[in-house]
């Protein structure tokens, strides 16, 4: 008994010292998961309005297809109708903050985009809401978030992308990651070769604006930190429908997410670490099997994506690796929105079953003393891998530099080397390729 | 037996006392030349840290010992020394160089009023019974009011 009491009042004291030595853990600053779903405790106000804005001229240097038409790689998305174009890209306006602020336990963040891009582009270019969550921190070590955000994922489309050091996303990134969704009619003709001024067909397909890597589901997480090393988690189950609010089926998409950083110091969206990480998505996605227009037979088809990589940013080095693999709907193409099945399910070329797999490094350097900052990124896509006839390779080698003009506003100028083959010397595709060239652009981002 | 026991219990005294002991330190300041009361009544966050980087630049420009610094929080600006502030790692800081903090209990009364139960204050925080009462009590003595 007396055992019993001593180690009860000694665990009771060490509860007592606990309580006032142990730190909650900050939610401020500790990765993207936190920084997007949590606020600063006790530290924030009722509603901060924020977001920012993003303005590009971008200009291809493709020569057109041997027919004097152009492909979608040759032109600027998301409209694909010219080579040079100036675009707002991206304006976004949001809030976010503790509606009481008395009680640090409940944030919300809501968001939403104004600027032309596959988000917007496709539903006619209104605005969209792109954010609307609300993150419940009661439960220790298990916060959890509902409603529509960021999914955990890999880096380049979990990172914030006003913070984001490059103009146009890597090849994986964008063609296997940022997913499209099949149109109603899956059968629709792809669309061949364009005129650049069209002629009344836009290349670009697609009826529903990208996911942008966003979903709408429940997601449990948080961060442990040991000293300077923070353990994160996510694990969350979604719709599998983007941005759309709402689902098409009744088949969920899970997501987990791991990560262990050094934390050498700094905060928010540039603070200083060195990070490894790893990530999987599994869901399925409703698709028309019928080959008969008119006629309905949906099914579901696998989409898994999964990837793993390291980050290190110590000024005035930053490198950043990560390898990504997908199976199941492949996109193939803004000018094949129905994923080329060509009316044959499992058929060559067709994405809906179909294997991609991808990496880039990136390496920046902060020159000291200056505000300027140089960027060199390479990335390799090979979609539809082991694909007898459609197998494509995408390489990417793109030089940039950066002009932070402050905090908030910088100047970012990039040029892109571009190599597309056919793998399997498939000559409808290396006709198609030849003459892709490289691609400039410079964009300004401010901050607000 | 008994001996253990008393053992434990010094221990754990002592450790809380240890831990607790940084705001009654830093009540005597016999050797200040400067004393200065710092006001947070705003519900702006940005003043947390603006109120926070005013005592830490006095502690440094004077001194630890040469200056006396205590910042009172009431109204909004109470949220400053809730236990779970995002901002507890600095003011543990500051208290260890002797910053005093006071909160306000009218305030305390009225939060708990809202929230249904007292809010946690950080262990480094001294209630007191109004904050306006407190500053104006410091000025008397000859402190210094600065509102960030």
């Amino acid at each position: 008994m007396k055992k019993i009491s001593r180690f009860a009042l000694a665990a009771a004291c060490a509860g007592s010292v606990l309580t006032f030595t142990v730190p909650m853990k900050d939610a401020d600053a500790a990765n993207w998961l936190m920084l997007q779903g949590t606020e600063r405790s006790s530290a924030v106000g009722r509603a901060k309005v924020w977001g920012f804005v993003q303005g590009q001229m971008q200009y291809d240097f493709s020569d057109p297809h041997t027919n004097g038409k152009y492909i979608p790689p040759k032109l600027i998305g998301p409209n694909l109708t010219s080579q040079k174009q100036f675009n707002v890209n991206r304006a976004r306006i949001g809030v976010r903050g503790t509606g009481f602020p008395l009680d640090s336990k409940v944030n919300y963040f809501l968001l939403a985009e104004f600027g032309n891009n596959g988000i917007t582009a496709a539903d006619g270019g209104a605005a969209k809401m792109t954010d609307a969550s609300v993150t419940f921190n009661h439960i220790p070590f298990a916060r959890v978030r509902a409603g529509l955000f960021k999914t955990p994922g890999a880096e380049e489309g979990l990172q914030a992308i006003h913070v984001f050091d490059y103009v146009n996303f890597t090849n994986v990134t964008n063609q296997m990651l940022l997913e499209r969704f099949v149109v109603k009619d899956r059968f629709g003709a792809p669309l061949n070769p364009q005129n650049p001024d069209l002629t009344g067909i836009a290349p670009n397909g697609l009826e529903r604006g990208v996911a942008a890597f966003r979903d709408v589901g429940v997601q449990v997480f948080d961060t442990i930190s040991f000293g300077k090393l923070e353990l994160t988690y996510a694990g969350m189950v979604g719709n599998g429908n983007g941005l759309n609010v709402g689902d098409y089926g009744d088949q969920k998409d899970v997501y987990g997410y791991l990560s262990a950083e050094q934390v050498f110091g700094g905060k928010g969206g540039r603070r200083e670490g060195a990070k490894v990480f790893a990530w999987m998505q599994q869901g399925k996605r409703l698709v028309d099997m019928d080959a008969a227009e008119g006629a309905v037979r949906n099914e579901y088809v696998d989409r898994k994506r999964m990837g793993a990589g390291a980050k290190y940013l110590k000024k005035p080095f930053r490198v950043t690796a990560e390898y990504m693999a997908g199976e199941g709907m492949i996109f193939v193409g803004a000018h094949k929105q129905n994923f080329d099945m060509d009316g044959i399910t499992n058929a060559d070329g067709s994405g809906l079953d179909g294997k991609a797999n991808g990496f880039y490094a990136d390496f920046g350097f902060y020159i000291p003393g200056t505000k300027a900052e140089i960027d060199l990124r390479y990335d390799v896509y090979n979609r539809l891998v082991d694909d007898a006839k459609f197998e494509v390779k995408y390489t990417t080698t793109t030089i940039g530099a950066q002009y932070h003009l402050n905090k908030k506003s910088r100047v970012a100028a990039n040029y892109e080397i571009r190599k597309i083959e056919s793998v399997n010397d498939n000559a409808g595709l290396v006709a198609n390729f030849e003459g892709v060239g490289p691609r400039a652009s410079v964009q300004f981002t401010a901050i607000y | 037996m008994k001996i253990r026991l008393s053992t434990a219990i010094l221990w754990c005294v002592l450790s809380m006392l240890f831990f607790g002991a940084s705001a009654v330190q830093a009540e005597d300041k016999p050797f200040a030349e400067k004393r200065v009361v710092l006001q947070i009544s705003d519900p702006n966050p940005f003043k947390q840290t603006l109120v926070l980087n005013v005592a830490s630049n006095l502690v440094k420009h004077y001194g630890p010992d040469r200056v006396d610094v205590e910042i009172v929080a009431f109204g909004p600006g109470l949220r400053l020394l809730f236990a779970d502030n995002d901002n507890k790692g600095r003011i543990q800081g500051l208290a260890a160089s002797g910053v005093r903090f006071s909160a306000c209990n009218n305030t305390m009364k009225n939060m708990t009023k809202q929230l249904g139960e007292a809010p946690k204050l950080n262990s480094n925080a001294k209630v007191v019974k109004a904050g306006v009462v407190q500053i104006v009590d410091l000025v008397g003595q000859g402190y210094i009011l600065v509102k960030p």
